[in-house]
Parts: structure tokens; sequence; C-alpha cells
């Protein structure tokens, strides 16, 4: 379902958007730097496939048809997204070793690591429900 | 999937993986041949240029030096965020227009919808900060 096979890949989805708020002018040039050899050393390594911030504003979209369009979500929650990685390393062991890495989980942010999956794991299901209704009909 | 310029670059975050749970068979198979198909025009179209489906299994990394780690699971959640479209569009109203196109809102997906920032407003106010430091000192010399 994309320009690439998703093989390898897992997205690392950054959680808690206000973690830097009471950090001195000082610790955030210190995490930010500290953040941006981080990221360059990984992206020298070829693990990272795009990276970036997300804005703080944003839209909900639901309801029949997308009828429902209301602002958010809202930054101050500790689950709102601040921002992605792409990863292409050999496994999730891997990739949640570099999210533990990150510098900026030392002031609360967490960070959720999902394989990025080649098949819709609804097809998958699906398709294993099909071969189990074919191979009733070919016992009966 | 990172541009020189983020300026129209827009994530569309799919939650909520258990639509399809009181859907018959054939229901299921149209929204997911529909979502499909979706996909595949935007891609034509040179407005999306990355998605995935995300697996529901994973990890939550948190504490001082990820000290934490948890399993998922990020089944049966109405939160849990199923898979995304990276899309480059003119602006945020087109992009709401395309998340407005998702089959599996009419059975409670929800779409959220984020402009990629140009750069992290932490990092710009900490660049900020540096130039002012350096200005003062400057100043003051």
């Amino acid at each position: 379902m994309s320009t690439s096979s998703g093989k390898g890949e897992y997205l690392l989805l950054v959680r808690g958007a206000d973690w830097h708020k009471g950090l001195s002018p000082e610790q955030l040039q210190n995490v930010m730097s500290q953040f941006r050899d981080w990221l360059d050393r990984l992206t020298e390594q070829g693990k990272i496939k795009g990276a970036q911030p997300l804005e703080r504003e944003g839209r909900v979209v639901s309801g029949r048809h997308g009828r429902i369009v209301a602002d958010g979500p809202f930054a101050e929650s500790k689950e709102a997204i601040g921002g992605y990685f792409l990863l292409q390393v050999k496994d999730l062991d891997e990739a949640t070793a570099i999210a533990q890495s990150c510098p900026t989980l030392e002031y609360g942010s967490s960070i959720e690591v999902r394989p990025v999956a080649e098949l819709c794991p609804l097809m998958v299901s699906m398709a294993k429900a099909g071969e189990q209704v074919e191979l009733a009909a070919a016992i009966a | 999937m990172s541009t020189p310029s983020s300026k129209n670059d827009y994530m569309l975050l799919f939650r909520g993986n258990t639509w399809d749970k009181d859907l018959s068979q054939e229901q299921v198979q149209k929204v997911v041949a529909d979502w499909a198909a979706w996909f595949e025009r935007l891609t034509v179209e040179g407005r999306a240029i990355g998605g995935h489906p995300l697996e529901n299994h994973g990890k939550i990394v948190s504490g001082k030096k990820g000290r934490t780690v948890a399993d998922g699971p990020f089944a049966e959640s109405k939160e849990a965020i199923g898979g995304y479209f990276y899309l480059q569009v003119a602006d945020l109203q087109e992009a709401i227009e395309i998340a407005k196109q998702c089959p599996g809102l009419d059975y409670g997906v929800t779409v959220e919808v984020r402009p990629v920032a140009e750069m992290c407003t932490v990092r710009q106010r900490a660049i900020e900060n540096a130039t002012r430091t350096r200005e003062l000192a400057a100043a003051g010399a």
C-alpha cells in the first residue's frame, strides 16, 4: 500500500509535545544539539527514511463522509504526537533500541514503535478466513 | 519522505482499528478495496507520496534513557493509529478534503490531519535564544 514495500520499516511516533516546558534556554539548546547529533549519526548510518516534527495545530475529521471537522488534537496532551521517525532497520529490537536512545525521553516524551505492515493486517486475516472456507468446502 | 521544504507536507493519521468489528466479511472487503484504490488514486495524482498500514503490535518507550519499554497491544482502541498517509498538497484545506474521502469514516475511523513542521518549533526557539544571547554579548562587549 505504498511506494516502498515496507519491509524492515518502523514508524516511531513521539508523544507528548510539551516536554520542553520548564527547561531553561541553556538546557533546551543542550537537548537540541544532542538531538541533532543523534539524528545526524543515524542518518549517516542510513537508518532514517524520514524524520519530521508535526505542527501543533491540526484537525480531526470524523463522521459519515467526514462531515465533522474539529480543531485538534491538543498539544498539551501527553498523547499528542509531536513528530515521527521512519526507520529502516533490522528488526523491532533495533528500532526499540533506537527509540530508547532518543535524547528527548529524559524530559517526558514517550515513543511508540510500530512495525510498518507490508500488507494491511485486515487483508491478511481476510485471506486466512478465505483459506479456511476453501478448506472446509474441500473436506465436505 | 523528507523533502527539502516541508511547507506543503501533511500527515494523515488513521485512528481506530476496531471499525471492522460489526461488519460482514463482504463489507470489510469492500472498505479495504476502496481504501487501497483511494491511496492508489492519490499516488497517481502525486498528492500522496507515502503511506502504510501499521502492524497491531509494537512497543512504547518512555522514562530516562528509555528504560521503560512496554508492549502494545494497539488493537481494540478508538485512538490506536492503524496507518498513515503522507501528502503533498496546496494547503490544509486540501488535506482536509482528502481526509474526508477516507472509506473508514462511515464505520468510526477518525482521521487526524497534521501539517508537517518546517523546523521543530522547539529547535527554532533554541536557535532564536542562541542568536539573542550572541547579540546581547556583542552589544555588551
